[in-house]
């Protein structure tokens, strides 16, 4: 099988011939990888099935329009704002972790939501998509659109987890636009990626905590189950074989039937510190695939190389010759992940025989 | 009592404003401040937090509440310092040094203060010397300490053996929690306690400040 066939085929649940290796590192670890491995591109380096295809291109978005939806507490000295108008602040001690600031906050009327300069992807430009699919196609790679924080998160980003969600519990109008807005500008990035002809798009937003849903069944469905589908509906519309890959952090369990309702194809991380793989595998394997599983709280900074290679063999088997798994580190892997353990995961995949 | 009970029971629904007024009301009835924090107030804040710890709400319905607790103590604070009334004890916390995440964290101090509990929040980026500090100037009974991530987690440790350095370890209740944690990390850094939940972490502390000012 080529990568593609071998990558489609596993996700499919159609057997497979090798393990593709997957991972994300945090920017020290890129530095180590530089100097250690002489890995200058460490996807490269280590033989990454997909490469990511960018997000539409936003006319004359100044960000510094934002800015005056901070006055009551400006942003700290050097902090950057992004497209969605969220302040990041930085601290001296965490590294490349942010300080998140909501722009709309205070906003006390539907008015202030209304009147907030959203990005404009309609408007946005994607001519570059097509031909970075193609030529990401072929070398033989998946090409991936990149969109989680697709509709929870990105409200949530804009408008504070408190308030948002006093505004779902007290059905005010005013998260219902939000969703609204933020479910069309997902819509516009999600069918130009499809267009474009994308195999993966990796949608998501965190509905876990590390032992708990974060909020009610009755509550997602009311207000997030719905756009999700709409959103997976349009998109394989356009191109039925895309696979839609999801991701939420934490304990999920209650809610995969909801996710598997909407469209998703393959679930991201079964966190192994929150549930139990086989456990998940059984129950939903014949209806969706998995990509994680590797635990980063646990066996990827605290184990040993052995261990990190017998969590990629078991769960492998779990698995099984299908496959329905592409087993990876479950988040970024951080500085605190010794080398050895991520060499360890890469032999672990490409020594594992069925 | 009729109102008081309506009182937490509109709390435990998250109705804000029918808290709101019926908090007036009852002031404007006479209702002794205390009775009304108490039976009121706190009372359905700790009925929220039983259901929070056992899954039957989850952080949206605590918010609600908890929104709807703070207007009823916006308005009867002022009457409360002026009988004299005191919190269960102080708590002091915030997310420890290098980490920027303050979700569970403000969520631990919401349900502090449904406990009755005097919180200081020190947000996020805590050094060990800021903890120890703040601590020792309000008189806390309680340091609580959040990490998510697995990089941020070890500097729980520093705070503890800053406490012991100075002498002071004995003097606090040291709790930590936050993704990542677990009890056998609290065992290993000499932590008092770890507790899985927010909710669990107020009646934890509560129930250990009741008993150290009893002793």
């Amino acid at each position: 099988m080529t990568n593609r066939e071998n990558f489609l085929s596993l996700l499919r649940r159609q057997g497979y011939e090798r393990v593709p290796v997957e991972f994300v590192l945090c920017p020290h670890l890129q530095e180590v990888c530089r100097k250690e491995l002489g890995a200058e591109d460490y996807e490269e380096y280590f033989g990454m099935p997909w490469r990511r295809v960018d997000d539409l291109k936003l006319q004359d978005h100044d960000v510094e329009k934002y800015r005056k939806y901070y006055e009551k507490k400006p942003l700290a000295e050097g902090a950057d704002i992004d497209i969605w108008g969220v302040g990041h602040e930085k601290s001296p001690n965490s590294m490349h972790m942010t300080y998140m600031r909501h722009p709309l906050e205070h906003a006390k009327t539907l008015e202030e939501l209304e009147n907030y300069p959203y990005p404009d992807f309609a408007s946005a430009d994607g001519s570059h998509q097509a031909e970075q699919v193609r030529k990401i196609k072929e070398r033989d790679l998946i090409a991936l659109g990149d969109m989680q924080m697709t509709i929870w998160e990105c409200a949530w980003y804009m408008r504070s987890m408190e308030e948002l969600f006093c505004d779902m519990m007290m059905e005010d109008e005013k998260a219902e636009f939000l969703f609204d807005k933020v479910t069309e500008l997902s819509m516009i990035r999600a069918l130009s990626y499809a267009k474009a002809g994308v195999d993966v798009l990796f949608l998501g937003d965190d509905i876990g905590m590390q032992h708990t849903i974060m909020m009610s069944e009755e509550l997602y469905c009311d207000w997030i189950k719905p756009r999700l589908k709409k959103i997976i509906d349009a998109v394989k519309a356009v191109n039925p074989d895309i696979l839609i890959f999801y991701h939420s952090c934490g304990f999920v369990e209650p809610l995969i039937p909801h996710l598997i309702e909407a469209g998703i194809d393959v679930l991201n991380p079964i966190q192994s510190e929150c549930m139990d793989f086989e456990e998940i595998y059984k129950k939903y394997g014949d209806q969706i695939s998995f990509h994680g599983t590797i635990g980063t709280q646990t066996v990827m900074p605290k184990g040993t190389p052995q261990e990190v290679k017998e969590a990629v063999w078991r769960n492998l088997e779990i698995a099984g010759e299908k496959g329905g798994l592409f087993v990876a580190p479950t988040h970024m892997l951080e500085p605190e992940v010794p080398l050895e353990n991520i060499l360890a995961y890469a032999e672990a995949c490409r020594a594992y025989k069925k | 009592m009729a109102i008081i009970e309506e009182i937490s029971e509109l709390l435990q629904k998250g109705k804000v404003k029918n808290v709101k007024a019926l908090v007036q009301q009852a002031v404007d009835e006479g209702y002794d401040p205390r009775v009304i924090l108490n039976d009121g107030l706190l009372s359905g804040m700790s009925v929220v937090g039983g259901r929070f710890k056992r899954e039957e709400i989850f952080v949206p319905d605590v918010l609600i509440s908890a929104r709807a607790m703070n207007v009823g103590l916006a308005i009867l604070e002022p009457l409360l310092v002026e009988v004299g009334n005191e919190s269960v004890g102080k708590v002091v916390l915030g997310t420890v040094k290098g980490d920027l995440h303050d979700i569970g964290k403000n969520l631990v101090a919401m349900m502090f203060k449904g406990a009755g509990f005097e919180v200081v929040d020190l947000g996020v980026d805590v050094t060990a010397e800021t903890f120890v500090e703040k601590a020792e100037e309000v008189g806390a009974d309680v340091i609580g300490m959040s990490a998510l991530l697995s990089t941020t987690m070890g500097n729980m440790k520093e705070t503890i053996e800053l406490l012991k350095e100075k002498g002071l370890r004995g003097k606090y209740i040291v709790m930590i929690g936050g993704a990542p944690i677990t009890q056998e990390f609290a065992d290993e850094i000499g932590a008092d306690y770890y507790t899985p939940d927010a909710a669990s972490a107020a009646e934890t502390a509560k129930k250990c400040v009741l008993e150290k000012h009893a002793s």
